[in-house]
């Protein structure tokens, strides 16, 4: 087990070198951050001299080799918005924010796809499963955008039961984490729900109804311990893509996290902010990923990774 | 005769009573307001953005600031008179204090204005240059030399990067120290920032001006248009900028925030390709596309009736500029047939490529799709590129990138008609996207750099602007309105500087 998470860890380091080429040649050829910092009053020698300042007058591979070298020594570069500050510090004191967000995104999506994945699945071709499956296809269908300005108009600008925007207030977190966990509950809710349907199909399962065990706890015990694979799969897999792609939600929210973060930098060109969030954000998705490969294991004793 | 004087004393007891519930009322709000930018940080010769200074104009004090009507009026500096062509004599105001308690003094402006003036890798350098020394006669009183006759010193001097700061301050915590926590002599002290969410100030009490009315004043950052919206309608904040006008009607019939127009000086413009090789070369050609675009119905259409028709980077409150190219335009689709007919362009048979920001202005794109419509009305076939803004900027900036008519708006941060026009000279960054060069252009312009008699300088610079509008090389469109909704309770009116000046919004009456 340990030679596997080590031989796992060991293979981020090519996939990081290959994600900072491409976030790094992408960026300096999408736009002139130097234009943009000095806005449209700048004036030529101005714009030569910050380009001199900067680097960038050197080739790209110059470029890149030089940021590799920082980047060794731990110094992910200053970010060009903020008048120089640290990029990693940039960062890194909006990740609570984001955490935060994702996690209360998490939370709402298990809250709501647990019961609705189950009763979809008991009362499968009847009502409940009916109004269970036509919420979970709107949720997957709604763009977060949409939703976000729809529950502010309607919750926070019309009855005023949640602050619109911010991260101030200990209510502040409900609209942003619903809007996030929209769509992961409405995946996890069809998950669950054909998991489930698949699993009550087995013998175990008549086997414990033959039994006389009670309807919960074949559910509770048996089925949904089954089940439970796919769903932890897919919980594990999108918390990470919720911590990295929370950018539409805290847009429309205003709230401070790496989401935001990332749309001001990269509008604004602040390269090592970006390739930071990159970075960082790579780093995470593949830690969720190997955990949630350890979490199998767990789960499932027939899988044995050595 | 205790009795009596226990009733006598009753009237004023209650009046004292009722004038400080009046006044807890009043001071015990919070003023919030909305942009949808944040601060890069309080290094303030290091940004070059408007609505990023909207904000620092209440942490900074400035020798001399512009008021509601755009006049420039005394601040720290109490009187100021020209002492030579290239000398300016400011007398500065007593018992200023610095927000730490300690006293300004005319080291501090020394040091504030002399690192924009002299040190070339801040970027506010090129806008100070024109300076040369501070001088320090005493603690009250400076002299600004300027290296030749600078007309427009106190232009500068009252924009972006020339608040004033403690010199012993920074020289303890360096800029860098300074930009996350920053003090000046403004009506507000600086108490937090979070990046991206809110800069949290407070009433400085001891203010040359006043305590101002509200306790605190928090300005927050919210990029998207219609939280912003929602946030104001909500309460929860009570000033917020760049209304989208489709949601005008929704806030004024809320009953909880008006709008108001928010004079900008930003002109919206056309740049013309007309170097050698291009149709826009021809200037039938270019005279027959200002001809064939009715900006009147530009704006009503694509800016819902926000802006005002231009031939010129003019706007009022501008120095210097010639007002008869303000609301004005010229509008002949028959003449444009002709002169596309005479330069040798048949229906259908010129294509011009329009290129333009996507997002970077409000509605730009369907400002482009508005006017493509216009041209291909007189016959020119027109392809729309929009772009992101950085992509775009750097496209057009380069020479030689602008295909056919690029989108560009330029605002004035100098509020002057010079620095609306300098960029035209030969050489120069419009002169090298647009490809027009005219040596009496260029006459004009640098003698109104080193004209010191005003009416002198408004004749060189209007003719100069007349050369510039008769050219085509750039094609005006109109002077930028944009939206600030006013929460119900609050009495503000917005100046056409764009600077959101809160020591002069109180609670409203009603």
């Amino acid at each position: 087990m340990i030679n596997y998470v080590i031989w796992r860890i060991l293979q981020m380091i090519p996939i990081l070198l290959g994600v900072t080429l491409i976030v790094f040649v992408l960026l300096r050829v999408s736009g002139d951050p130097v234009l943009l910092m000095l806005g449209e009053d700048a004036q030529p020698e101005q714009i030569e001299a910050l380009r001199l300042a900067l680097g960038l007058n050197k080739p790209l591979y110059q470029q890149y080799l030089m940021y590799m070298a920082d980047l060794l020594t731990g110094d992910f570069g200053n970010s060009l918005r903020y008048n120089g500050q640290p990029a990693l510090q940039v960062v890194l004191e909006r990740l609570p924010a984001t955490a935060s967000l994702a996690a209360t995104g998490l939370l709402f999506a298990v809250v709501i796809s647990l019961p609705a994945g189950i009763v979809a699945a008991l009362k499968q071709h009847r009502m409940a499963d009916h109004i269970a499956s036509s919420f979970s296809i709107l949720g997957q269908a709604m763009p977060n955008f949409w939703l976000g300005i729809m529950l502010i108009l309607i919750f926070a600008v019309t009855l005023g039961w949640f602050p619109v925007s911010g991260s101030d207030k200990p209510l502040s977190v409900v609209l942003p984490g619903l809007t996030l966990g929209s769509g992961l509950a409405a995946m996890l809710t069809r998950m669950l729900r054909s998991s489930l349907l698949e699993v009550m199909q087995q013998d175990y399962i008549r086997t414990a109804r033959a039994k006389g065990l009670s309807q919960s706890t074949i559910i509770v015990r048996h089925a949904l311990r089954n089940a439970a694979l796919s769903y932890l799969t897919v919980i594990g897999l999108e918390a990470s893509a919720l911590m990295a792609g929370a950018v539409v939600t805290e847009q429309v929210f205003a709230w401070p996290g790496i989401g935001l973060l990332a749309i001001q930098a990269i509008n604004s060109r602040d390269m090592a902010v970006v390739q930071t969030i990159v970075i960082l954000s790579s780093v995470i998705v593949m830690s969720m990923n190997l955990i949630v490969d350890i979490l199998y294991s767990v789960v499932d004793p027939r899988i044995q990774h050595g | 005769m205790k009795r009596r004087l226990f009733a006598g004393m009753m009237p004023k007891v209650a009046a004292i009573m009722l004038a400080s519930a009046g006044l807890s009322a009043a001071q015990a709000r919070d003023l919030v307001v909305a942009q949808g930018i944040d601060v890069p940080g309080f290094d303030i010769h290091n940004h070059s953005t408007t609505a990023v200074e909207a904000i620092f104009v209440n942490i900074f004090d400035y020798l001399v600031m512009r008021d509601g009507k755009g006049d420039l009026q005394p601040a720290l500096a109490t009187s100021w008179e020209q002492v030579s062509d290239t000398a300016m004599r400011f007398k500065l105001r007593e018992g200023v204090l610095f927000h730490n308690g300690k006293e300004l003094k005319a080291e501090d402006v020394k040091f504030s204005i002399e690192r924009p003036a002299l040190d070339k890798n801040v970027m506010q350098n090129s806008f100070y240059n024109t300076i040369k020394e501070v001088e320090i006669v005493n603690d009250r009183e400076v002299i600004i030399h300027t290296k030749g006759p600078d007309p427009i010193l106190l232009n500068r001097l009252s924009r972006i990067g020339s608040g004033i700061v403690p010199k012993h301050y920074v020289d303890e915590v360096g800029w860098n120290g300074f930009a996350t926590r920053p003090i000046g002599s403004g009506p507000f002290k600086f108490v937090e920032w979070k990046r991206d969410d809110r800069v949290v100030m407070e009433a400085f009490d001891k203010h040359w001006r006043g305590r101002p009315v509200w306790d605190k004043l928090i300005h927050r950052t919210i990029p998207e248009d219609s939280t912003r919206v929602g946030e104001l309608l909500s309460g929860g904040v009570d000033i917020a900028t760049n209304i989208p006008s489709q949601d005008v009607e929704r806030v004024n019939s809320s009953g909880k925030a008006v709008t108001k127009p928010w004079q900008s000086f930003r002109v919206m413009t056309l740049f013309a390709n007309m170097k050698e090789g291009s149709p826009l070369a021809d200037p039938r050609v270019r005279e027959a596309v200002d001809l064939a675009i009715d900006e009147k119905a530009l704006i009503d259409t694509a800016m819902s009736g926000l802006g005002v028709p231009v031939r010129g980077s003019v706007a009022p409150g501008l120095s210097a500029v010639p007002m008869d190219l303000h609301n004005t335009y010229l509008y002949d689709p028959d003449r444009a047939v002709k002169l596309l007919t005479d330069a040798g362009y048949g229906p259908g048979q010129l294509s011009i490529k329009l290129q333009g920001p996507s997002g970077r202005y409000a509605l730009d794109v369907e400002m482009m799709e508005v006017i493509a419509v216009m041209l291909e009305a007189v016959g020119i076939k027109v392809e729309i590129e929009a772009l992101e803004w950085s992509a775009y900027q750097s496209r057009i900036w380069e020479p030689n990138k602008i295909e056919g008519l690029a989108l560009i708006g330029h605002s004035n941060s100098l509020q002057d008609g010079f620095h609306a026009v300098q960029r035209a000279r030969c050489g120069y960054e419009f002169s090298k996207k647009t490809g027009w060069c005219d040596k009496r252009f260029d006459e004009l312009v640098n003698q109104s750099a080193v004209t010191v008699d005003p009416k002198k300088r408004d004749e060189y610079l209007s003719e100069a602007f007349h050369r510039l509008t008769d050219s085509r090389s750039i094609l005006f469109l109109f002077q930028v309105q944009n939206i600030i909704g006013i929460n119900r309770a609050v009495a503000w009116d917005p100046s056409p500087d764009e600077q959101l000046w809160m020591f002069d919004a109180k609670p409203a009456s009603n």
